[in-house]
């Protein structure tokens, strides 16, 4: 076999420096409340709901209007979230936790636009970002959503939060892998 | 071939020494390699290299299937059958022992093993494979990230997860980076042979026990282990067997110049085979010759039989054996001066180690023609394709440097009348050294023609005299070595040459050497001229030299900030 070192290694060094930078892949299905014929949510929100075994609701995606996109999805034994760009409000304009507890210390509780949440609102900074926490806190857990906004229309990011971002009870996520597997597992918890 | 001008020397100057042909040597009929069969020293995968590349060709394919039929549901029931089964063993002690086990996947061991890598293959300069770990780190590390992301496998259903996990399962990350770790540092700092095989095993049992850990903490299915470790493994073992072969890329841990290449093994055979098949050489013996003297390429001692009209049972040929580093190293050598002081004459690199060797035979034979006392020129056998030659002469038997030997008029005159012909024939040595100039028997040879020119500048002629002057000064002295050159050359030619040589103009080892004699025969010449030339100025500044600098600063200073990145974990 005849290999020319030239090319693979130039190859190798293209792939070296973005290297340093993992390659962001994700789309906003793997975070879906609803995917496929069936409506079942995404393999994303079972991993969320995998995370925090407590949490009796999962935070997922509704829609998501232009101009934003998920740029990140971390998902572990100790800690669940993703995160959002918007082109007008910057990078990581809207980050989403999924928590077993929040800390609600200087939010203000307002009347709560979801069933079995209560809804937390804590405004840290106005300008020259908005920097603002929403926390809905439920059975077993708590979904927070930290907004750093950097555009100057921050109705419609506040407005995606309330419409785009939605939450499914853990059962429907129980459901989808009750599904997914022709009914041989359980999500368990 | 060009043809040279038969320029007589001048009246009252000596000619080239006339001297005894090479040694009558036995030759056998050449053979043509038919077409299709493998070099000399061919290029190999192996066979495990084709197994594991196979295998991660079927992993490949069994999740593109996957994917397709929507059958994953059958591998997850599967999985976690076995995950219960391993979960039906669990006790708090062997919890203790697993999750100890299991320490080797995690972030902060992997960080590590990551850090001390480098500092090793930075502290023994093993740049390539240095390179080559970055380059399937990365790769390996970031495949394995797109496809998990893609594949979007949630983690283990209906077990408890004992041990601590991150993002989705297929494939295991930690053990698609830990086999890709392991395997990289077998092949980068073990050397090859039994310590290789050992450590092969040893990263087998790392791996095992490790995922055994992993299974029994319900960390990863195990399909999502077994898709790991054989991307983990595939990937640098193709890499470093392709990229830096054991035969050109040697890992080992015994002084000596990475450009020394080890002639024992399948590259001693390759090359007795290759001298049988393409010069006819009954090659008997391979060994390295003078290796202290050479820099730039592997210089061999070549036993070969004699021919029956010699009386003896056997003979010897020199061998210069110029693989790919050796061009790299010419390309980096020449870039290195061209930065530190601009376009000194025929800068460019050679591009390929065929052109390499074709050139300095090329020059042997023209110095052979003009008579110059180099060695003969016997030919050029190939190893493997555009990267292993040997450039094969005569071998000057009996012979020592001039660093060592005896220097007389006669060789005083040989070797100033070898730089006349030189001029006359329009080419410059380019590197005249006491490691060039072999004595023997009154005679003097020049030889490593490597860097010679032809149609050089004057002042690359003139740089040739004073450094042929100095060198046999060494044994004699400035004012002996002087009046010979006077009876071959002027004293405005004397005075050029000695204003256009100082410091870099001459060798590494002629400069240590005067150095060592504490005599500064430059300076010895000069005083002995009746008049001095103004020192030519050897620091150019070219647009090429700017541009070069320029690029050469952004691409260390990317190189910086990449490496820095690097540092921290590539997970």
């Amino acid at each position: 076999m005849r290999v020319r070192p030239g090319p693979v290694l130039a190859a190798l060094a293209l792939l070296l420096l973005p290297g340093c930078v993992r390659p962001v892949l994700l789309d906003s299905e793997v975070l879906a409340c609803r995917e496929g014929d069936e409506g079942t949510p995404a393999n994303g929100v079972v991993l969320l709901a995998q995370s925090v075994p407590s949490a009796a609701w999962v935070p997922c995606l509704e829609t998501i209007p232009l101009g934003w996109d998920v740029s990140g999805l971390e998902v572990t034994d100790e800690e669940a979230h993703f995160w959002l760009d918007s082109d007008r409000d910057g990078a990581r304009a809207v980050e989403i936790r999924l928590d077993e507890g929040c800390d609600t210390t200087g939010a203000t509780r307002i009347p709560s636009d979801r069933e079995a949440m209560q809804r937390w609102e804590r405004v840290t900074q106005v300008f020259p970002q908005y920097v603002g926490t929403r926390i809905y806190v439920f059975d077993g857990g708590c979904i927070s959503m930290l907004f750093r906004l950097a555009g100057e229309n921050r109705a419609e990011p506040l407005g995606f939060a309330t419409q785009g971002i939605g939450a499914v009870p853990r059962d429907a996520v129980r459901a989808a892998v009750h599904e997914q597997t022709d009914g041989r597992l359980e999500l368990g918890s | 071939m060009a043809s040279v001008p038969q320029a007589l020397p001048t009246a009252g100057t000596t000619g080239p020494a006339v001297r005894p042909g090479p040694p009558a040597i036995a030759r056998v009929r050449r053979r043509r390699r038919p077409s299709g069969e493998p070099p000399a020293l061919p290029r190999q995968l192996r066979t495990s290299g084709k197994w594991w590349l196979a295998l991660s060709g079927a992993v490949l394919l069994a999740w593109a299937v996957v994917i397709v039929t929507g059958t994953i549901r059958y591998f997850d029931v599967a999985d976690t059958r076995v995950l219960q089964a391993f979960a039906e063993l669990r006790s708090p002690l062997a919890t203790d022992v697993a999750q100890a086990v299991g320490l080797l996947a995690t972030e902060r061991a992997l960080h590590a093993m990551w850090l001390a890598n480098l500092v090793l293959l930075v502290a023994f300069r093993r740049w390539r494979h240095l390179f080559v770990w970055f380059g399937v780190v990365l790769v390996v590390v970031n495949v394995a990230a797109v496809m998990a992301t893609t594949l979007q496998r949630p983690r283990p259903f209906e077990v408890e997860l004992l041990g601590s996990w991150s993002g989705f399962s297929m494939p295991s990350l930690p053990m698609t980076v830990l086999a890709a770790f392991l395997v990289s540092t077998v092949y980068a700092l073990v050397p090859p042979g039994r310590t290789r095989t050992i450590g092969k095993w040893v990263v087998c049992g790392l791996l095992v026990v490790t995922a055994l850990s992993r299974l029994y903490l319900a960390q990863d299915h195990p399909s999502g282990i077994v898709a790991g470790v054989v991307l983990g493994v595939a990937a640098p073992l193709a890499a470093f067997r392709l990229l830096t072969p054991n035969s050109v890329y040697p890992v080992r841990y015994s002084r000596g110049r990475p450009a020394h290449l080890d002639v024992s093994g399948e590259r001693g055979d390759a090359i007795v085979r290759a001298l049988q098949d393409q010069l006819g050489l009954l090659a008997t013996d391979v060994t390295p010759f003078g290796l202290a003297g050479s820099g730039g390429s592997t210089p061999l001692k070549i036993t070969v039989k004699a021919h029956p009209s010699s009386g003896e049972g056997e003979s010897c040929v020199f061998g210069k054996l110029y693989a790919i580093t050796h061009v790299r190293s010419d390309r980096w050598y020449k870039l290195g001066r061209t930065l530190l002081y601009g376009r000194l004459e025929d800068e460019k690199p050679f591009h390929s180690v065929r052109r390499l060797v074709q050139y300095e035979d090329y020059i042997l034979r023209l110095f052979w023609e003009a008579s110059l006392p180099v060695p003969h020129p016997l030919g050029i056998v190939e190893i493997t394709p555009e990267r292993e030659y040997l450039l094969v002469t005569e071998f000057i038997a009996g012979a020592q440097e001039a660093g060592d030997a005896e220097i007389d008029d006669r060789i005083i005159d040989q070797g100033l009348a070898a730089v006349r012909r030189m001029w006359d024939i329009g080419m410059a040595h380019r590197d005249i050294k006491p490691a060039n100039l072999l004595v023997r028997d009154g005679d003097l040879f020049l030889i490593d023609s490597a860097f010679a020119e032809v149609r050089p500048s004057p002042w690359r002629q003139a740089v040739d005299l004073a450094n042929m002057m100095l060198v046999l000064a060494l044994r004699t002295d400035a004012a002996q070595v002087y009046a010979r050159a006077r009876r071959q050359f002027t004293d405005e030619e004397i005075a050029e040459a000695f204003a256009a040589t100082r410091g870099l103009t001459m060798p590494t080892q002629l400069r240590r050497m005067l150095r060592q004699q504490g005599r500064d025969l430059h300076a010895d010449v000069l005083r002995l001229l009746p008049f001095q030339l103004p020192p030519v100025h050897i620091q150019r500044w070219t647009w090429r030299r700017f541009g070069l600098t320029v690029v050469t600063v952004v691409v260390a200073g990317v190189a910086a900030v990449v490496t820095v990145g690097l540092l921290g974990s590539p997970l």
